[in-house]
């Protein structure tokens, strides 16, 4: 499944994908999250990526980011989200990533 | 906004303790950066640490009491320099004496926050704390001459 982030992942916008990936964390397997819109990253934004990201590799399954911009990434590197969640900006290695063994 | 040129400016956002306040910051922090052309990248790391800085005092500082101060001043104390001043009145408490927890691992099974120090730390270029007689006061610069 691919899930299209746009706009910024402060407070407001973390509240609003809040339900939304934690229904596709309890639903799918494989899951890209194409970060290529997103403008913003904050700690809030975090929590919103981490929580739905344990949930579904504690199923088994698999999560990876798109195609951060520059600033973005450099919260999940800093936060050691990038270890939790891998980052990849080439769309096929991207999806090669999600392959279920 | 009081004063005009580097040295004198300053502008102001007083919030209550409430989260939904802090929709105000990033406006501001827009209008800001518009006036006094703060380059995108310095913007972001403004708006991540005030909203980090700001929603601990709200969730930790005041623990849930929702009719509590929260003062943002903003100064250009010189060019190309952004600071930031953070004033509340709630119990003091320095974050930059707090412990600060490691980055997130994939080893980790439950953790999912904890970063707000790392980032301030990592993206403001100076973080400066002082005790009130009654709250607490978290400076933070930015400089856009990298």
């Amino acid at each position: 499944m691919r899930v299209i982030l746009d706009g910024k992942l402060d407070i407001e916008g973390a509240a609003a994908i809040d339900l939304k990936m934690n229904i596709i964390a309890g639903s799918r397997k494989a899951v890209l999250v194409d970060m290529r819109n997103v403008s913003f990253l904050g700690s809030m934004g975090l929590r919103a990526l981490v929580a739905p990201a344990r949930a579904i590799k504690g199923r088994g399954g698999k999560i990876v980011l798109f195609a951060p911009n520059e600033m973005v990434e450099k919260v999940l590197k800093t936060s050691g989200t990038d270890t939790l969640i891998p980052v990849h900006h080439e769309l096929q290695s991207a999806l090669d990533a999600l392959q279920l063994t | 906004m009081t004063g005009n040129g580097t040295g004198q400016m300053q502008d102001q956002l007083a919030l209550r303790s409430r989260l939904s306040d802090m929709t105000q910051l990033s406006p501001w922090i827009e209008s800001l950066a518009t006036r006094h052309a703060i380059p995108g990248n310095v913007q972001f790391a403004i708006e991540l640490c005030l909203e980090e800085v700001v929603s601990n005092v709200i969730r930790h500082g005041y623990a849930g009491a929702e009719d509590c101060s929260v003062l943002v001043s903003f100064a250009m104390p010189r060019e190309s320099y952004f600071e930031f001043v953070v004033d509340d009145e709630a119990q003091p408490f320095n974050p930059l004496e707090a412990p600060e927890l490691g980055a997130l691992s994939p080893d980790e099974e439950t953790r999912v926050g904890g970063q707000g120090i790392r980032l301030v730390r990592q993206f403001a270029d100076a973080v400066e704390y002082q005790p009130k007689a009654s709250g607490n006061r978290l400076s933070m610069g930015f400089s856009a001459a990298k």
